[in-house]
């Protein structure tokens, strides 16, 4: 299908309120409810968005709202779509879509481990990356990177004042 | 007499190290100006060794200590009974070429014991695939062996390389050029070089048996495979090459071995099953022909 | 008295022929966390021909005598890195590349990724820029063998003598059981 079609199809379609905003030729982004995610995912991957290329978050601070966003591909539309929606950054919390994808197993741990987002349902949400991690969650706005390497790794010095 | 036997074995084997080490140096050497490099000297592998000797060595049990002994050993044990040109330790014993065939697998065994004892597993993994490739190239030598036994009447090297004086078209390399052709696609399964060296494979199974080998023991390691050198040239120089004067006999190893060398440049790696497969086929096959050569 | 330090004479004498063989053979593990892997490859083969310097490549940390840390390390890798040190034997050096083994370089406010390697092994030799050139590359392996000739490289015995406060600074990277921040 075309992309005009896809986005009326998807509008006739699928009932619960969402806002639909065109990328360019190639790609959308879908945002809707939290929990109504899990209905438009499988909505879309019945109309052969069949790939789930990757689950990731962005931190809004100001907004006070985790933003995570599930980007599907189709390879016999060639669309992209960026499927978005907002949690509260005080309680994180979202359903897990691995029963959808089993990939999303390792990009939930993933988020879960850089963002510290909750996915109920998920019970492997060990870390995956960062060794013996004890601090907040690294790519959230109010961790201050460059304070956490001074005091960890020190303050560059010279040789005479080591 | 003792005496005598035992000054003679040291001159053997300290030959057969010495000589073994420039072969490598010298390879080394012609190996880099196949690419276009210049590497070090070709005195460096003995600096390598001596280097390797310094250094400090870790061992995990009195097996691998044993092992790695018993390897170099087997291989000294086997350089006594190489002819060296006119050269002969024993001078009854004359070369038993099954005597020979025998002994050299004793180095590998023992080589065998010390890396498993060292509990790496790719050491095991390396060592198992020396030990299949050996069940390989065995076969195409031991055929042309058996030839050559048959042709001599007799089993002894030193009868063998009597029967190619004069010219050097009596050489067996000219009277049975198809066996020597097997052999030398054997050696270089025996000596481990491209494209039968899945046995050391660095990339892909960490330089194989050698991996858990640290300083004197990797030193060990250096001074067996020079002495195989030494001694897996010297048996086809002997068999085929007709022996010769000690400066004769040291040039046709020299030879071989950079014949050796110069196919390992352009080979890539077999993978071992196929090496064992490629060597019961190609090369057996080769020796076999010449075998029906001769009886018909 | 007077035998023991004959003794240490003939000792510091044998080293110092000992130190000569090493230094024209020196075998090298790179630990290719790095952008300076990439200046590796060149640098050993025709183009500027390592093996000139009786310098290899080695498989495993048992053979070689040399650890190259070719870029940057993260907590993770630093503590293989540890362990691939502890594995090699005496005599033994570290050479790092680039700054980020330095001071951290471009990654000098990263949460993983450390800042500065000599707290936590000891660097015979660091080789500045980003990445060093194989002529950079080759000069510092020429210092390093002007080093050890003079018997100046010795990390490994920096090592063993300050165990515990090299050990201490691994512990604070990989064994911390409080938050930093």
């Amino acid at each position: 299908m075309e992309q005009k079609e896809l986005i009326e199809h998807i509008e006739k379609n699928f009932k619960y309120k969402k806002e639909i905003k065109v990328i360019d030729g190639k790609q959308f982004t879908i945002t809707v409810e939290k929990d109504k995610v899990l209905n438009l995912l499988s909505f879309l991957k019945l109309i052969d968005f069949k790939q789930l290329a990757l689950i990731t978050a962005v931190d809004w601070i100001d907004e006070k709202k985790f933003e995570i966003v599930y980007i599907l591909f189709s390879y016999s539309h060639i669309q992209q779509i960026l499927v978005k929606t907002f949690v509260d950054r005080d309680n994180p919390q979202v359903e897990t879509v691995k029963n959808l994808w089993d990939v999303a197993s390792m990009y939930e741990r993933d988020v879960h481990e850089f963002f510290g987002i909750d996915f109920i349902g998920n019970d492997d949400l060990r870390p995956l990356i960062l060794h013996n991690w004890k601090d907040l969650p690294p790519l959230r706005k109010d961790f201050d990177s460059l304070k956490y390497s001074n005091k960890m790794f020190g303050k560059f010095k010279k040789d005479e004042e080591i | 007499m003792v005496k005598t036997y035992i000054f003679r074995f040291l001159i053997a084997v300290l030959t057969s190290i010495f000589m073994g080490l420039l072969y490598m140096g010298i390879g080394r050497k012609f190996m880099a100006r196949i690419r276009r490099c210049y590497a070090g000297p070709f005195y460096q592998s003995y600096i390598d060794v001596i280097k390797l000797f310094s250094k400090n060595s870790i061992s995990h049990n009195w097996i691998m200590d044993f092992g790695v002994m018993m390897g170099f050993a087997g291989i000294i044990a086997t350089v006594v009974f190489l002819p060296i040109g006119p050269f002969n330790v024993f001078p009854d014993m004359k070369g038993n070429i099954i005597i020979i065939m025998y002994f050299m697998t004793i180095g590998y065994l023992g080589m065998a014991m010390g890396v498993a004892a060292s509990g790496n597993p790719n050491a095991t993994i390396g060592i198992a695939r020396a030990l299949s490739l050996m069940i390989g190239y065995e076969i195409p030598f031991a055929l042309s062996v058996i030839l050559l036994i048959f042709a001599n009447r007799s089993s002894l090297l030193y009868d063998m390389v009597l029967s190619q004086h004069g010219s050097f078209l009596n050489w067996n390399m000219f009277r049975y050029p198809f066996a020597f052709a097997g052999s030398l696609i054997a050696l270089q399964g025996m000596l481990g070089e491209q494209p039968f060296d899945a046995m050391i494979a660095p990339a892909e199974i960490a330089s194989g048996p050698m991996v858990e080998l640290s300083g004197k023991f990797l030193g060990f390691g250096f001074l067996q495979h020079a002495s195989q050198i030494f001694l897996e040239t010297g048996i086809i120089a002997a068999m085929f090459l007709g022996g010769g004067t000690i400066l004769g006999f040291f040039t046709k190893q020299l030879i071989l071995y950079l014949i050796t060398l110069s196919i390992a440049a352009v080979f890539s790696r077999y993978r071992f099953e196929d090496a064992v497969k490629f060597f019961w086929i190609i090369p057996t096959l080769l020796v076999l022909l010449q075998l029906v050569i001769f009886l018909a | 008295m007077i035998l023991s330090s004959t003794k240490e004479l003939k000792d510091k004498g044998f080293e110092q022929i000992l130190d000569f063989f090493r230094k024209k053979s020196l075998w090298m593990l790179h630990y290719c966390t790095g952008c300076g892997a990439v200046e590796l490859p060149p640098t050993m083969t025709s183009r500027w021909d390592m093996e000139r310097f009786g310098m290899g490549p080695m498989a495993t940390p048992r053979q070689a005598d040399l650890l190259l840390i070719t870029g940057y390390l993260s907590v993770k890798s630093l503590k293989r890195v540890i362990y691939t040190y502890e594995q090699m034997q005496e005599p033994k050096w570290v050479i790092a590349f680039g700054s980020c083994p330095i001071n951290g370089g471009i990654y000098y406010d990263s949460y993983s990724v450390i800042n500065r390697l000599a707290l936590y092994l000891p660097v015979d030799l660091s080789i500045e820029g980003c990445m060093p050139r194989p002529e950079a590359i080759i000069d510092g392996f020429t210092k390093l063998m002007k080093a050890i000739e003079k018997g100046e490289a010795v990390g490994y015995k920096k090592y063993k003598e300050n165990y515990e406060w090299y050990k201490k600074n691994q512990r604070e990277v990989l064994e911390r059981t409080t938050p930093v921040l």
